[in-house]
C-alpha cells in the first residue's frame, strides 16, 4: 500500500514538475505575475488547455505516426536493434511491474513474471552496452567549486535542463545497476529472509526511480530535439 | 401480639434467615470450588493416590464381590471439572460450534459393499455427518470406538439414549472420557485392550481394563438387551453369555482402598501415537524416522497443549483468531520459529522451547506468502505416484492380538499439495470416497452398507460362496491336502477366517479354464480325476472320495441344490447317505465335475459369475467388479424407491444409463477428501529446496507433475486422473515452462552479474569523474 501511495505521489510530482517547467519556459504569461496564486491559476488553465488539445490530437494513427517518425528508425541496424531491445524491454518491465505491484494483490506471477525476468536480462544487457558506448555523451564538465555558502543557493548551482537530463541519465543507469543487482542477489544462496525482503523493496523503489528518471530524460530530450 | 409486632417479628425472622443462609451458600460454593484443582505454581505432578468411585458415585472396595468399574466422572471429576473436559477437542465434536481446520475424518470401511465413507460430526468439506446418514451414537461408537478416547458419541446424553432404544447402552454402559487413555504413565495402558473391550460392548468397563486398573472378563455383546448392570452375574451361563466383571489389581490399592494412578500431566507421545500414528505402507519400521521435534526432545503435548478445557492447540495458522486462544499463535510453525502470525507480522516472541530461527537463505519471499511451512518440511518428499500411508484412525493401527485389525484399505495418499482456505498451499493426506448413494437432484445421500447388502442379495457374495465350498471340502481332505479353485493365473484356497486367499500360479496363463483341485505340496491335482465310471476295473477309492466330497458339500449353508458329481454322463449323488450312481438324464449330458442339482438342472459348484468375479479381483485390492456394480444398481432400482442410485469410486460416479449399461461421470461428491498434514517434520537438510530450486522447479518434478489416479474398491479403468499441480490451483503448462527455465537460469545469472558489474563500474567511474571535477583534482592533474 505504501509503495502504491509513493508511486502515485511521485508520478504526480514529476508530472507537475515537468509540465510546470514547460509552462515556465515556454509561456509568456508565466512571467507576467509574481503572485503564486495567480501563477498557479495560469498554470492550471494552460495545463487544462494542453490536455484537451493533446487528447483531441491523440489517436492510434497519431501515435503510430509519432513512433514512425522517431529518429530511432534511422539509426544503423545494430544500434537500431539495440535501442529497440532497450526501449521495448524497459517498457514491458515498467508496465508489467507497476501494473501487478499496484493493481494485483498477489503481485507479479505466472507468464508475465517469466516475461519480466527475460525482459530484465535483455534490459541489463542493452543498458550495459549503451553505457559503454554512449555513456561518454552524458559526462558533463562541472567547474571546480570553491567552499562557499553560495553552494546551497539553488539559483547559483547552475541547474539547467541539459544538466538535469544528464543527471536523469546517470540516475537511470544507477537505478538499472541496482535493479540488476536486486534481481540477481535474491537468486543466489546468500541472503536470509530479511535480506530478501530488503532486496525486494530495493527492486521496487529502484524501479520507481528508474521510471521517473526515464520520464524526465525523455521529456527533456524530446523538447530539446523539437527545439533543434 | 399486635399486627405491627407480628410484622416486626416476621421481618426479623426473614433477616435472620437471610443472614444465616447467605454465608452458608457462599461457603458451599467456595467449598465446591476448593475441590477443583487449581495449579499452585509447583511444576511437579501430585501423586494420584485417590479413592475409586463407580458410575453411581459410590466408593469402590476392590475386594468386595462384583465391584463395578471405576468411573472417571466421579473418580477424577471431584478435582478436574468433568463437564469442562467434555467440551474438549477429543470429546466435543458432536456439540462443537466451530469446526476448525479440517482434520482426519473417520472413515467407514466396508470392503464387501465397497464403502469408504468419510464421516465427521464437524463440518469439514467432503465429509458426511453421521447423524444425517442415520448413524446413531451407538453405531458410531461400535464403528470407531476402537480409537475413541471415550466421551463424545461414546457417552451420549440421556435424550440420545432414550431416542434410540435399539441401541444397547443399558447393557454396555457409556464409555466416559477415558482420562487414562492420554494421561496414564503406566506401561500397563493398553490400547488394544480398549479396542477389545469396545468390540465386546464392555463400554463402561473399557477404561478400567485398558488402564490396567483391573482385569475385565465377560462380554456385554453376548448378553440380552434386557440385562442391567445391577442384575449381576448370569448364573445360568458361565461359558458364553458371561457378564462383564472386574477383578481389580489390588497391589495398587492402599489399606484405605485408595488406588495409585501413575499419571503424566502432559501425555507421553506413545499415548498420542496410539491413535495418531501415520506410517508409509510397506515401509519397515527400521526405516521409519520420528518427527524432528521428537528427536530434539519435545513431546507432542509441548506444542499441542491445552488447559482444563482440553481444547488442544492444533497448531495451524489462524487458529488463534478462530478460537480466541492467543497462546495458539506461539505454537504454529511460524509463531514458534519466526515469531510471526499468519500474515507475517511479528506477533510473538520466537524461539519458544528452543526453536531455532531459520535463515531460509536464498529462498524467494513468494514461497513464504504462498506456501505453508509444512510444504517443504513435512511429510514424505514428493515422489512419482505419491506415498501410500496407513493411519491409526483409518487403517485401525495399533491394535495387537491374535486377530489382525490393521487394514490396507482405505488407501490414504500423501503429500498432496493443495490450496487451503487461506489460499496457501499445504501438504494434505487424501482419500477417495467410495459409496452407494441415492440421488436427489444433484445431492447425494449415501446409503449404509447394510442397506446395500440387503438389496444386493447374492451379488456381493461370490467370495463367500467359493469359500463355503472350499471350507466344506477341506473337512474331508488329508492333512497334506488343501482344496483349491484354480482359475486363470490364480489359485484360491480357504483361509482361517473362513474366506479365501488368492495366490498367483507361476507361469499360468490368464485364460486357464477354472477347475476345482487339491493342492498337495506344490502340485495341484484335479478334484475329480480322469475316471471312467463304466470301466470294469475302476478304482473304488475314487468313488469313496466322491462320497466324502458329496457329504462335505452337503454341509454348505444355503446350498442352491443337492450336491452331485457328474462324470462322463454318470451322475453321483447321495441317496439316504449312500453314494448313488446313475446315468445322467439327457438334459444333463453336458454336465461335468462337482455341482448342484436343483429342480432337475445341474449348476456347477462355482457359477460362472462367481468364478469370473473372484478371478477378476484376485491379486488386487478391489472388492467390486463393474458387473457387480451394474447388478447392484439394478437391484437397488428395483428395491421400490423411485430414486436414481449411483455408486462412487475412484473419483467417478457410476450409474446405469437408459440401456442399463454402466456409465461413469464426474460429480463433486466423487472428489477426494483431503486434510492437511503437519507431521512428520523432516530435518532441514531433508526439506524441499535444500538442494536448490530444482527440488520442485524442473520440467518433470514430482512436486508439480506426479499423477494421481483415483483409487477405490471398484475394479475399473474408469478413474479420475489428476496432476499434483491441479490440487494447487496452478497451471501445469506454466509450471512445466517455468521449471524448464531453470535449465538456463545459471547462464542467466552469469549474464546478469556481468551486466551489473559493467554498469556498476561505469556508474562508479562516472561518479568519480564528476567528483574529481568538482574537487578540481583532474584539472590539477592536467597542469604541467
Amino acid at each position: 500500500m505504501m509503495f502504491t501511495i509513493i508511486v502515485f505521489l511521485s508520478v504526480i510530482g514529476v508530472f507537475a514538475g515537468l509540465t510546470f517547467h514547460r509552462f515556465w519556459t515556454t509561456r509568456e504569461e508565466a512571467g507576467a505575475t509574481i503572485l503564486y496564486a495567480e501563477l498557479l491559476k495560469k498554470y492550471a488553465a494552460w495545463l487544462a488547455l494542453r490536455t484537451i488539445q493533446t487528447a483531441r490530437k491523440a489517436s492510434p494513427k497519431a501515435w503510430w505516426d509519432y513512433v514512425k517518425a522517431l529518429s530511432l528508425w534511422r539509426l544503423p541496424d545494430l544500434e537500431k536493434w539495440l535501442f529497440v531491445g532497450f526501449y521495448g524491454s524497459f517498457a514491458y518491465l515498467a508496465a508489467s511491474g507497476f501494473f501487478f505491484a499496484i493493481f494485483v494483490p498477489r503481485g507479479l506471477y505466472g507468464f508475465p513474471l517469466v516475461g519480466h525476468v527475460m525482459a530484465g536480462g535483455l534490459f541489463a544487457a542493452c543498458l550495459a552496452v549503451i553505457v559503454i558506448f554512449k555513456g561518454r555523451n552524458f559526462i558533463s564538465v562541472p567547474k571546480p567549486v570553491n567552499l562557499s555558502l553560495a553552494l546551497l543557493d539553488p539559483r547559483k548551482m547552475g541547474i539547467t535542463a541539459a544538466r538535469v537530463k544528464f543527471a536523469a541519465f546517470w540516475l537511470f543507469v544507477l537505478a538499472g545497476f541496482l535493479l540488476a543487482l536486486s534481481a540477481l542477489v535474491p537468486m543466489l544462496p546468500l541472503l536470509p529472509t530479511a535480506g530478501q525482503k530488503l532486496m525486494f523493496e530495493l527492486h521496487r523503489y529502484t524501479a520507481l526511480a528508474s521510471a521517473l528518471a526515464a520520464t524526465v530524460y525523455v521529456d527533456l530530450e524530446a523538447r530539446s530535439a523539437r527545439r533543434s | 401480639m399486635s399486627r405491627a409486632g407480628r410484622f416486626a417479628l416476621g421481618a426479623l425472622g426473614l433477616a435472620l434467615a437471610v443472614f444465616a443462609l447467605a454465608p452458608a451458600g457462599s461457603t458451599a460454593t467456595a467449598g465446591q470450588d476448593a475441590k477443583k484443582a487449581v495449579w499452585d505454581g509447583n511444576r511437579t505432578t501430585p501423586a494420584h493416590l485417590i479413592p475409586l468411585r463407580d458410575e453411581n458415585d459410590q466408593p469402590i472396595i476392590p475386594t468386595e464381590t462384583n465391584p463395578l468399574p471405576y468411573s472417571s466422572r466421579f473418580t477424577c471429576g471431584p478435582c478436574h471439572d468433568y463437564k469442562t473436559i467434555q467440551g474438549g477437542w477429543h470429546f466435543g465434536a458432536m456439540t462443537a460450534t466451530k469446526s476448525g481446520r479440517p482434520g482426519e475424518p473417520w472413515i467407514q470401511l466396508d470392503p464387501k459393499t465397497g464403502t469408504v465413507l468419510p464421516l465427521s460430526y464437524r463440518k469439514w468439506a467432503g465429509t458426511f455427518d453421521p447423524r444425517a446418514l442415520g448413524l446413531t451414537a451407538w453405531d458410531f461408537t461400535m464403528l470407531f470406538g476402537r480409537h475413541l478416547p471415550g466421551g463424545g458419541p461414546a457417552e451420549p446424553s440421556d435424550e440420545e439414549v432414550l431416542a434410540h432404544p435399539e441401541a444397547r447402552w443399558s447393557v454396555s454402559g457409556k464409555a466416559e472420557v477415558n482420562c487414562l487413555a492420554c494421561h496414564n504413565k503406566s506401561g500397563r495402558q493398553d490400547h488394544s485392550e480398549w479396542a477389545k473391550q469396545v468390540l465386546r460392548e464392555n463400554l463402561r468397563w473399557a477404561a478400567t481394563a485398558a488402564g490396567g486398573v483391573g482385569e475385565v472378563g465377560g462380554m456385554a455383546s453376548r448378553l440380552k438387551e434386557t440385562w442391567d448392570v445391577y442384575d449381576g452375574p448370569n448364573l445360568d451361563d458361565h461359558e458364553w453369555a458371561v457378564v462383564p466383571s472386574v477383578k481389580y489389581s489390588t497391589s495398587n490399592f492402599d489399606s484405605k482402598h485408595r488406588y495409585f494412578f501413575d499419571l503424566n500431566y502432559q501425555p507421553a507421545d506413545d499415548r498420542c501415537l496410539a491413535c495418531h500414528s501415520v506410517s508409509a505402507k510397506d515401509e519397515p519400521r527400521m526405516n521409519t524416522d520420528p518427527d524432528v521435534h521428537s528427536t530434539a526432545g519435545l513431546k507432542c503435548a509441548d506444542c499441542h497443549r491445552n488447559d482444563l478445557g482440553h481444547v488442544i492447540i492444533r497448531g495451524y495458522e489462524g487458529e488463534a483468531a478462530e478460537t480466541g486462544n492467543r497462546t495458539a499463535e506461539s505454537f504454529t510453525c511460524r509463531g514458534c520459529h519466526l515469531g510471526e502470525n499468519e500474515v507475517g507480522e511479528k506477533s510473538v516472541v520466537p524461539g519458544r522451547l528452543g526453536a531455532p530461527f531459520p535463515k531460509h537463505t536464498g529462498i524467494p519471499l513468494i514461497h513464504f506468502k504462498r506456501l505453508a511451512c509444512t510444504v517443504c518440511h513435512s511429510g514424505p518428499k514428493p515422489k512419482e505416484g505419491f506415498t501410500r500411508v496407513r493411519t491409526s484412525l483409518a487403517n485401525r493401527l495399533g491394535i495387537y492380538g491374535v486377530a489382525t485389525w490393521a487394514t490396507d484399505m482405505p488407501a490414504v495418499i500423501e503429500p498432496v499439495y493443495a490450496k487451503s482456505a487461506g489460499h496457501k498451499i499445504a501438504p494434505n493426506r487424501l482419500v477417495w470416497p467410495a459409496f452407494w448413494a441415492k440421488m436427489s437432484g444433484e445431492e447425494v445421500a449415501p446409503l449404509q452398507p447394510e442397506v446395500v447388502d440387503a438389496a444386493a442379495g447374492d451379488i456381493l457374495k461370490p467370495e463367500d460362496r467359493i469359500a463355503q465350498a472350499l471350507v466344506a471340502l477341506s473337512q474331508v481332505m488329508a492333512e497334506d491336502e488343501i482344496p483349491v479353485l484354480v482359475s486363470g493365473k490364480f489359485v484360491f484356497a480357504p483361509n482361517v477366517d473362513g474366506g479365501i486367499d488368492s495366490a498367483e500360479r507361476p507361469g499360468a496363463k490368464a485364460d486357464t479354464p477354472a477347475f476345482w483341485g487339491i493342492r498337495k505340496g506344490s502340485d495341484i491335482l484335479p478334484l475329480i480325476p480322469d475316471f471312467d465310471p463304466a470301466a470294469a476295473d475302476k478304482d473304488p477309492a475314487v468313488e469313496t472320495r466322491f462320497l466324502e466330497f458329496l457329504q462335505a458339500l452337503g454341509t454348505v449353508p444355503g446350498a442352491p441344490g443337492q450336491p452331485v458329481i457328474a462324470v462322463k454322463k454318470t451322475l453321483y449323488k447321495l441317496v439316504d447317505g449312500v453314494l448313488d450312481m446313475s446315468d445322467a438324464p439327457a438334459e444333463l449330458a453336458g454336465a461335468a465335475g462337482p455341482g448342484w442339482l436343483a429342480e432337475g438342472k445341474f449348476a456347477p459348484l462355482g457359477s460362472d459369475f462367481d468364478i469370473r468375479t473372484v478371478t477378476a479381483k484376485a491379486g488386487t485390492e478391489q472388492t467390486l467388479t463393474e458387473e457387480q456394480v451394474a447388478l447392484v444398481l439394478a437391484a437397488l432400482a428395483k428395491s421400490g424407491e423411485k430414486s436414481d442410485f449411483v455408486y462412487i469410486s475412484g473419483g467417478r460416479m457410476f450409474r446405469l444409463d437408459k440401456n442399463g449399461k454402466l456409465a461413469a461421470g464426474a460429480h463433486p461428491a466423487a472428489q477426494p477428501v483431503t486434510w492437511p498434514l503437519a507431521h512428520n517434520v523432516r530435518p532441514a537438510q531433508q526439506s524441499l529446496g535444500w538442494n536448490g530450486c530444482t527440488d520442485c522447479h524442473s520440467g518433470g518434478s514430482d512436486f508439480f507433475f506426479t499423477k494421481l489416479r483415483g483409487t477405490g474398491p471398484l475394479l475399473t479403468a474408469n478413474v479420475e486422473k489428476r496432476s499434483a499441480a491441479s490440487f494447487m490451483g496452478l497451471g501445469g503448462i506454466f509450471q512445466r515452462f517455468f521449471g524448464l527455465s531453470f535449465i538456463t537460469r545459471p547462464l542467466f545469472k552469469v549474464v546478469l552479474a556481468v551486466c551489473a558489474f559493467v554498469i556498476g563500474s561505469l556508474v562508479f567511474l562516472a561518479g568519480l569523474l564528476a567528483l574529481g571535477r568538482l574537487a578540481g583534482f583532474l584539472e590539477k592533474r592536467a597542469e604541467p
